[in-house]
């Protein structure tokens, strides 16, 4: 056949498939019911509810995937390239991602900027231009939002260690602050926000206008011998973060222009155990995971993914969930996990669901009153998840 | 017993650096982050020190007490001992080496790693080859001594590709910069 001929045969069947797709298709003849013409459309969403659950697909999935933990359904995705920091407005209308792209592709020119979304239709609404940001991933504090929806601060690192802060009402880059020698985010309601440093303090950066003022705790912990892990947790009713450092001691921080510590204690010695230790040659359970723990805000309960090795295991996948009761200082629950489980969060319900994924990008939902898993969800993403937090 | 000490370790490399930088320059602005290798002198080597065979903390861990020297293409090679990534020697490059097209950033994280050979701990440059896409082969994340992003010279999740023409990642050498000690 020539070539023509076989291309117009082609450009038919084509024009073939459209009217079948089209309302002048007739209906079977000896049917006695028609089944109804359908029109494209795209569906909308509520504003976040507090039982579902949003997982960065990581390094492999440029998306984060919206879950409803009661069902185990996915409701819609936020698009999160590699290496973006995803943020939910507290108020519910939007969300937020602070993010890279290059004008062609991987090279051009670079361009960073915070990505608004409209919950519902999860639409981009617009992108608000930043300076710069640090390109990492797998972190819950490099891009916070202040509790009252209005201030977003996002880490930078270009190697100078600063933060960028923007006015979420105008959508507005607002100024750049240095931060030498600290990380890791905390909202600081009235002041500003709040950082870790290498000296082991507790940094208070109070902004005024295009100003901050930097004032330090005295150092309360060992940044190289016994970090903190970076993926804490932060109270926006109590104004309080939760540390958890990498042999197991517990520090609560009450936030404010000057921060109150509280005194550690050993999340193993609260199971009854002997306290994780920095020396060689020790095993024992550790904390460990990427996003290693959950603080159900409700109850004051802090759900850890422990694993059994020696110290240097920080990254490890845990093999068990502790539940430890802040207020008493104790483990209330051992819980077994079927795989090891990399990233933890909970819901903020009064019926806890936990929410974890493991490095092949399985999520889990568990029921923390009975333990039954609900649902397991294969290729959910394999980084961070984040829950709405009600006030 | 000599335990592993950053601090001493930057104070080294700052005051190196303070020497030839104005207070207010971005170098002196940048810290310890600055590991930086072209642009720095080896560390000091106490040689006498590095005569003995290591019995510090970091020559027990489980990555130390499993290490070998023969096979740079495995995640227990000697000096991966804080890499995080695609091992460059698997993607065309070498252990100092960056594959054909990308490019070595100037700057980078740190470990202290002990030669099995030798028992002595060496200061290695995790230098990221940036500016094509992620290599994916030969994947490693080994984690002694490796902290969080408040002591960014020594965490291995930072994207280091600072000063290339690309941020892209591609993959990480493990560069000898001098003995630990």
């Amino acid at each position: 056949m020539p070539r023509t001929a076989a291309r117009g045969l082609f450009a038919a069947a084509a024009w073939g498939w459209a009217l079948l797709a089209s309302p002048v298709q007739a209906a079977p003849a000896d049917t006695g019911a028609v089944l109804e013409m359908e029109t494209s459309d795209v569906l909308t969403i509520t504003p976040p509810k507090p039982t579902w659950f949003f997982v960065d697909g990581g390094w492999d999935m440029p998306g984060t995937s919206i879950f409803d933990g009661e069902t185990g359904k996915m409701k819609g995705m936020v698009e999160t390239r590699r290496l973006a920091d995803f943020a939910i407005d507290p108020a519910g209308k939007f969300y937020y991602v602070a993010e890279t792209i290059w004008s062609k592709g991987d090279r051009g020119t670079r361009q960073d900027m915070v990505s608004v979304y409209d919950s519902q239709t999860l639409n981009l609404i617009t992108e608000v231009p930043l300076p710069g940001r640090i390109l990492i991933g797998s972190r819950k504090n490099n891009f916070i939002v202040s509790d009252d929806g209005k201030t977003a601060y996002v880490y930078d690192f270009s190697p100078i260690s600063g933060v960028n802060i923007v006015d979420l009402v105008k959508r507005k880059f607002v100024t750049a602050v240095e931060l030498p020698g600290c990380a890791s985010l905390m909202p600081n309601p009235g002041i500003g926000f709040s950082a870790l440093c290498s000296d082991g303090s507790l940094a208070t950066v109070a902004i005024k206008g295009t100003k901050a003022d930097i004032s330090h705790s005295a150092p309360f912990f060992s940044a190289t011998d016994d970090p903190i892990f970076d993926n804490f947790t932060y109270d926006r009713r109590k104004k309080e973060t939760t540390f958890l450092t990498y042999t197991g001691q517990i520090y609560q921080a009450k936030l404010g222009a000057t921060p109150t510590i509280s005194t550690p204690f050993s999340i193993q010695a609260a199971a009854g155990i002997r306290p994780g230790e920095t020396k060689p040659l020790e095993l024992n359970w550790y904390p460990g995971g990427r996003q290693p723990m959950a603080l159900h805000r409700p109850s004051g309960h802090l759900f850890v993914l422990m694993h059994m090795g020696e110290y240097w295991s920080h990254k490890a996948s845990g093999t068990e969930v502790w539940e430890v009761d802040l207020a008493t200082q104790k483990v209330v629950k051992r819980r077994a996990l079927k795989e090891p489980m990399n990233n933890i969060e909970v819901s903020q319900t009064d019926k806890p669901l936990l929410f974890m994924n493991g490095e092949e990008g399985s999520a889990i939902v568990i029921d923390v009153a009975t333990g039954e898993e609900k649902h397991k969800i294969e290729k959910a993403g394999g980084s961070t998840i984040t829950v709405v937090d009600p006030s | 017993m000599k335990k592993f000490d950053a601090d001493a370790m930057g104070e080294r490399l700052l005051r190196k650096l303070a020497g030839g930088t104005s207070r207010r320059s971005m170098l002196s602005r940048l810290g310890a982050a600055l590991v930086a290798a072209p642009a720095f002198p080896l560390l000091p080597v106490s040689r006498a020190e590095a005569a003995k065979p290591d019995r510090s903390p970091e020559g027990k861990t489980g990555f130390a007490r499993n290490a070998q020297t023969k096979d740079d293409t495995k995640c227990d090679y000697w000096r991966y001992c804080a890499i995080d990534g695609a091992l460059c020697t698997c993607c065309g490059g070498g252990i100092h080496s960056c594959p054909p097209g990308a490019e070595p950033s100037p700057v980078s994280w740190v470990g202290t790693c002990i030669n099995p050979d030798d028992g002595k701990a060496y200061l290695i440059a995790y230098r990221d080859c940036c500016g094509k896409p992620a290599c994916g082969q030969c994947g490693c994340d080994n984690t002694d001594r490796e902290t969080q992003l408040y002591m960014p010279q020594l965490n291995n999740d930072v994207i280091w590709c600072f000063g290339t023409t690309s941020m892209e990642y591609h993959c990480s050498t493990a560069v000898l910069v001098g003995s630990a000690s």
